[in-house]
């Protein structure tokens, strides 16, 4: 889908050309017009204080309704609902896309749908493995022998390499799985519109309400099968034992998912979520050929339903793995990777804006806003880290004694101090609200690991550039170039390190 | 629209608020303008940066005593010019005009406010008739010439005690050095120099004496300098420069003959390099000065070695004789 026209190709350039340009010229201007670059430093910091108090006011707010609806009965809710909305047609169809996660990794995925609190008789499990990994079948095996008898059906599929018009993508390996189930379902005599399909990914634990917040969720919004349901992902199931910086990052990662939920106008996909699969089928699957499937997969079905296609946040966690490895390095590589694959989400913005001049019945406006809020959101991503601590001091280390003696140049530093002091203050509301999604410490774990991830939270200046802005310049620059990326699947672990 | 999303709304709008209402307060202060609210227009003004040693003075701005203390910046002057004047307890108070000029920072950071009762300190405890000090090591030395001691302390004054005697000298000695090994000290006049050891008790390695005189009747003595081995002296008088063994029995080598009376001298003890300054005759026949260097390290007489360093002031008629010419 990448880069076949010339008009695709240009797109792909716009957000990396846009970013690179915003700090070249923020970088000359600091050489040759430092007052000038120092003005626009200071309504950055200024936008950027005032956007931070707005986000975390976001993320209390989504907080409160993940507090309060986490353990709620969800299934009693379904039952109330009555014969109109009868949760028992219902059926969970399930799919966990797999490479090389071992059995560590994907026994306690199904241990958690099996603790689920609904019925398993309405649960249809997919392991969808890579015929290219060697040790798929024994895999398959023996998670078969396990969990095969505790759910409706049951069944593993395994994707052969190089399918004409497929790049190895997590997407290629679900959508083959889908395609078998839906065999399976026709099969059985289970109509498509009866059944929600969530992608999972390998790690992902759901909350024992999971399936009933979704059920209720979709039986009670007015157009269920013109919706995704995306739940919060908390990066918590390795959390007392991954590296601080990639504790922090995660962290991170989960509370801007919890901030995103509250923005519904730009609410997409992300990662582990559910949606009909009579949509899923409508659309022709996930994409087979980009990495960033999850929010694509959004897209596909926001252009298939002209614009009328919206994702319902669950405030309701999946718990998934922090990506480690054994060592500082490789752990600072790990993580780099997976930022940038998420960065790659990028790729969205040609793909859609390419396919917006096709649909007629979606104003103008309303693509004009969509398209704007996905370039918007990833060149932020890029610049701001950049702006904020690399760029701010440059007018003052590259404008002279002449720029010193004017009084923004005195006033500079103070504005950017202000700056870190406001973001140390949000930060406050940021290391409370990681304390209180932390799951019980491990027996295995010491209790000064407590103060340790308090502590950890200094490092963030040092995390917000190198594995916040620099992934997605990385990524936004490789399709700017043409180097499209291919899906390579993040290494995760349980073990102490 | 439900609640949440009503409330996100109001949040927006009102970030959008306070953005753009505070944007232009933020700019024009960060800018240097003031707003001036009789005739609703920014107008340009200057800062001045204000930073003291000790910190926490009292400021006034042309007599008006300001909030702030030091260090601190006043913000938002008109153009012009302003009296500043600090003030701290049990300090002298500090006075100074500043220059204002619109779009610009005044600074006044290296002000040093001197305390007004200085801490005067009385170190030695009895009768002193001149002291040197050994910095490196934190300790200062006591000449005492009535009782003919030397005494010892810390640089407060502290663990004071009597060290060593030492044989007079007449007239009194007028400069005093250590050894580099601290073990010994020399101390002269024009045609005597005294060495004694501190360590009276046992013998340092090579001292033959405890305490001894040397005269030095022929030649009045400019200078003297330890060699780094603290064995040797190097003595430059108003017509030679020798060294000797530290003690009354040697016999002093002469290493330069010296034309020039009282020259001045420097000694590299880290190189044990002489620098000296001497006439000597050029071609035409005329004295010039020169600076002559005379390392001796490891070139010791009689292979020591002199090299000019740079031809002194010559006439100008005279160019064409390089001093180099009048190497020894």
């Amino acid at each position: 889908m990448q880069g076949q026209k010339p008009k695709n190709r240009l797109l792909e350039i716009i957000p990396g050309l846009t970013s690179w340009g915003i700090l070249v010229f923020l970088v000359l201007l600091a050489v040759l017009k430092p007052v000038a670059c120092a003005i626009i430093v200071i309504i950055f910091d200024f936008y950027w204080i005032i956007r931070t108090a707005y986000l975390t006011t976001l993320l209390i707010m989504a907080y409160r309704k993940l507090a309060q609806q986490r353990n709620l009965d969800w299934l009693e809710s379904c039952r109330k609902l009555g014969p109109r909305n009868n949760w028992q047609d219902v059926y969970h169809l399930i799919i966990f896309p797999v490479y090389k996660e071992g059995l560590d990794i994907l026994r306690p995925s199904l241990e958690a749908i099996r603790h689920a609190h609904y019925p398993k008789e309405k649960m249809i499990i997919v392991m969808a493995f890579e015929k290219r990994f060697s040790g798929a079948t024994e895999n398959a095996e023996a998670l078969e022998k396990e969990f095969s008898r505790t759910f409706f059906e049951y069944i593993s599929t395994f994707h052969p390499d190089n399918l004409t018009g497929e790049k190895r993508t997590k997407g290629a390996n679900a959508t083959w799985a889908a395609k078998q189930a839906k065999v399976l379902l026709n099969k059985r005599g289970v109509p498509l519109e009866n059944v929600i399909v969530s992608c999972f990914d390998a790690d992902t634990c759901v909350d024992k309400e999971y399936f009933g917040c979704l059920t209720y969720h979709f039986l009670t919004y007015p157009k269920p099968h013109q919706a995704s349901y995306q739940p919060i992902p908390v990066y918590t199931n390795n959390i007392w034992q991954a590296p601080s910086f990639a504790r922090l990052v995660e962290t991170s990662a989960s509370f801007c998912q919890m901030i995103e939920s509250m923005r519904l106008e730009k609410f997409v996909t992300f990662s582990s979520h559910s949606m009909s699969f009579k949509t899923l089928v409508a659309i022709d699957y996930w994409p087979v050929d980009m990495v960033s499937d999850d929010s694509v997969v959004y897209w596909k079905a926001f252009l298939y339903y002209k614009g009328d296609y919206r994702v319902v946040p669950l405030y309701t966690a999946v718990s998934m793995d922090i990506a480690y490895s054994n060592n500082f390095f490789k752990t600072l590589v790990v993580q780099y990777k997976q930022k940038r694959r998420w960065a790659w989400g990028v790729e969205n913005f040609p793909y859609v804006v390419s396919r917006f001049k096709d649909i007629k019945e979606i104003p103008f406006l309303s693509k004009a806003r969509r398209a704007f809020h996905l370039l918007e959101s990833h060149i932020t991503w890029a610049v701001w880290a950049n702006i904020i601590i690399l760029i701010a001091p440059l007018p003052i280390l590259l404008g002279g004694v002449l720029f010193s003696q004017k009084p923004i140049g005195y006033n500079l530093p103070k504005i950017t101090g202000l700056l870190l002091n406001f973001t140390l203050g949000t930060s406050f509301v940021w290391i409370v609200l990681s304390r209180i999604i932390l799951p019980p410490r491990p027996k295995d774990v010491k209790w000064i690991k407590n103060i340790v991830m308090i502590l950890e939270w200094v490092i963030v200046p040092f995390i917000i550039l190198l594995l916040g802005s620099t992934p997605a310049l990385d990524a936004q620059t490789r399709l700017m170039l043409g180097r499209y990326m291919e899906f390579s699947a993040t290494e995760k672990r349980r073990k102490v390190v | 629209m439900s609640g949440e999303q009503r409330i996100r709304a109001v949040l927006f709008y009102l970030g959008v608020f306070i953005f753009f209402t505070g944007l232009p307060f933020i700019l024009s202060s960060s800018l240097g303008y003031k707003f001036d609210r009789k005739s609703l227009k920014f107008t340009k003004t200057g800062l001045i940066v204000l930073k003291t040693q000790p910190q926490g003075a009292n400021i006034y701005l042309d007599n008006t005593l300001l909030k702030e203390k030091t260090p601190a910046t006043i913000n938002e002057l008109l153009p012009g010019r302003y009296n500043i004047r600090l003030e701290l307890e049990d300090h002298y108070s500090y006075s100074s005009d500043a220059q204002v000029r619109g779009g610009n920072v005044t600074r006044l950071e290296k002000i040093i406010l001197f305390p007004s009762r200085p801490d005067i300190k009385k170190l030695n405890k009895d009768t002193i008739s001149s002291f040197f000090m050994d910095e490196p090591r934190g300790a200062i030395y006591y000449a005492r010439e009535d009782e003919t001691s030397i005494y010892k302390s810390d640089l407060d004054g502290g663990r004071f005690e009597k060290i060593a005697s030492y044989l007079p000298i007449s007239p009194p000695a007028k400069k005093w050095k250590l050894s580099p090994d601290r073990l010994k000290f020399f101390y002269f006049n024009a045609h005597q120099i005294g060495v004694v050891s501190l360590e009276q008790e046992k013998a340092p390695p090579g001292i033959k004496c405890f305490a001894c005189v040397i005269d030095h009747p022929l030649s009045a003595i400019h200078d003297v300098f330890w060699h780094s081995d603290s064995f040797h002296i190097i003595i430059v008088t108003a017509t030679k420069i020798e060294i000797q063994e530290a003690e009354n029995s040697a016999t002093p080598v002469t290493l330069v003959a010296l034309n020039k009376k009282n020259g001045s001298t420097f000694y590299d003890s880290r190189t044990d390099t002489l620098y000296f300054l001497d006439s000597q005759k050029a071609e035409d026949g005329i004295l010039y000065d020169n600076v002559y260097k005379l390392e001796l390290a490891t070139k010791l007489y009689p292979f020591q070695e002199l090299i000019k360093l740079a031809p002194s002031f010559e006439k100008p008629e005279s160019k064409q004789n390089a001093g180099a010419k009048t190497e020894k």
